[in-house]
């Protein structure tokens, strides 16, 4: 079977394709950076397509059934699982979904959508790490920099900026960091050491 | 519903109501915690829909009911809230226009198509924003008012709207059917230029309309309200520039990063042919007609289901 796998993000296709080789009997492809979707489903004429639902030319393959001219030789439809609408709405949610070529329709699209949808959850946890982790230093910046700036105005030292700013916030119930981000607008921030 | 509501639209000039509720605090003031989705593509709204990631879409009536119906595998429980704008599609092709006008009817724009089609050198190939879409119909009015078939006269293509600028300076496209303010982008930048479009071929058809789901059904009163006040300033020529420089910022800002000068054009129709006008109506039947006779035209509905309408 031919699975021909349209990703924009080239690390999420190859590691998306890996996965899916480690199955023998498929046979996976991807779609060329700058070509458009329709233009690889034509040059390439797979079984079933799995897309990132961040492409904007998935319309263009959504609508070729509509079609009343032959634009491909062979039909294409979205896949849906009736039967499982659990699946369906998760693959949507975590944007991918699945086209099947119609000259023979695939019985076994499920595996590959589970599969896509685990990669792409993967991808998504990493990303959200990734974004937690460049928040927290984000935060660690502003509070060290707003406890230069309160030791240069207080003549304080580091421990007691830190106890200062960490009062502040238990007091008003907030994060250091905004505590911290508010103490650098209230005084001149080109004043930060 | 425990989240927010997710109201799907694209980077189009008429999904400004939503835009401008959400910006100006309308549908807080309406108890309506919402979050919009701002789509890569019809599809993705359409698929929102029809497996619950959207609660409601900005959208045109083909898809719409093509959705409710569940032509594309899966039905959806969609009903229309009410409508958003009227008109506002532009018809652009690339090159040189021979008659420097919009395209007359009847034979003239027929010798008009084969003068620019001889300048192309190849069957013209035609974008739509989707093929379940006014801008489909509206082609296909057109070229059937100048005597062109659709089927063997040109090539259609189907393309996002925001795509359809690059493609014609590539010349990848040579024209299509687009939905504001893309077309009017590409007449200001010099790609194509307009023989026609909403007001020639329909003039004040219903364009966008809001859909909601069952999900939203309990806020559907509220939700209305909301985008009624923000119709209402959409309207108010004095807000126009406002308006376009909102819609111009990017969306992490609360704009959908449309053209700014070309957004402003669509706005006013002392400037364009083609202008939008933001409605907030109940959406009737006769809005649908020639919309459902159309679709049942092109196979894509049967005789009940185009006598259904909206009520679909």
């Amino acid at each position: 079977m031919t699975v021909l796998v349209a990703d924009g993000n080239t690390r999420r296709a190859r590691a998306l394709s890996d996965d899916l080789r480690a199955d023998p009997s498929l046979h996976v492809l991807s779609v060329p950076a700058g070509m458009a979707l329709i233009d690889a489903v034509r040059q390439h004429q797979p079984d079933v397509v799995l897309v990132d639902m961040g492409r904007a030319d998935r319309d263009a393959l959504d609508s070729i059934r509509a079609l009343s001219q032959p634009a491909l030789e062979r039909p294409v439809a979205l896949f849906v699982d009736r039967d499982d609408v659990q699946l369906m709405e998760t693959a949507f949610d975590i944007g991918i979904c699945s086209y099947n070529v119609l000259d023979a329709p695939p019985d076994d699209v499920k595996p590959l959508l589970r599969a896509a949808i685990a990669l792409y959850s993967r991808f998504q946890r990493t990303r959200g790490e990734l974004t937690e982790a460049q928040r927290k230093l984000a935060e660690q910046k502003l509070v060290d920099q707003a406890k230069r700036l309160f030791m240069k105005n207080e003549n304080a030292t580091e421990d007691q900026a830190y106890r200062w700013f960490r009062r502040r916030a238990m007091q008003s119930a907030r994060r250091i960091a905004a505590v911290a981000a508010d103490y650098l607008s209230a005084h001149d921030r080109n004043d930060a050491p | 519903m425990t989240h927010a509501l997710r109201i799907g639209l694209l980077r189009l000039t008429d999904s400004a109501p939503v835009i401008i509720a959400r910006n100006h605090g309308l549908f807080a003031q309406h108890g309506i915690a919402a979050e919009i989705v701002v789509s890569p593509s019809w599809s993705n709204i359409a698929d929102g829909l029809a497996w619950r990631t959207l609660d409601a879409a900005v959208i045109f009536p083909p898809l719409a009911m093509m959705t409710a119906l569940g032509r594309r595998g899966h039905a959806a429980s969609l009903r229309p809230l009410c409508t958003l704008s009227r008109g506002g599609n532009t018809l652009v092709l690339r090159g040189t226009n021979p008659l420097a006008t919009p395209w007359p009817t009847g034979p003239a724009g027929h010798q008009a198509f084969a003068q620019w089609q001889r300048g192309l050198g190849r069957r013209p190939r035609l974008a739509v924003v989707h093929m379940y879409s006014t801008h489909l119909l509206i082609l296909r009015r057109f070229l059937r008012m100048i005597g062109v078939d659709m089927d063997s006269g040109i090539e259609l293509v189907v393309m996002p709207p925001a795509d359809m600028i690059s493609a014609l300076a590539d010349r990848a496209i040579d024209g299509g059917c687009v939905g504001p303010s893309w077309g009017t982008e590409a007449c200001l930048r010099g790609l194509g230029f307009l023989v026609g479009g909403s007001s020639t071929i329909v003039p004040g058809h219903l364009e966008k309309l809001l859909v909601v789901s069952d999900a939203a059904a309990g806020q559907a009163d509220r939700l209305k309200a909301a985008l009624g006040e923000a119709v209402s300033y959409c309207r108010a020529p004095a807000n126009r520039h406002a308006i376009a420089q909102g819609l111009a910022l990017p969306p992490e800002e609360g704009g959908l990063a449309l053209p700014a000068r070309a957004t402003f054009a669509t706005l006013d129709e002392k400037t364009t042919p083609e202008p939008v006008t933001f409605v907030a109506e109940e959406v009737t039947e006769a809005d649908f007609d020639w919309i459902t006779q159309d679709m049942f035209d092109l196979g894509w509905i049967d005789e009940s289901e185009r006598e259904a309408g909206p009520k679909r």
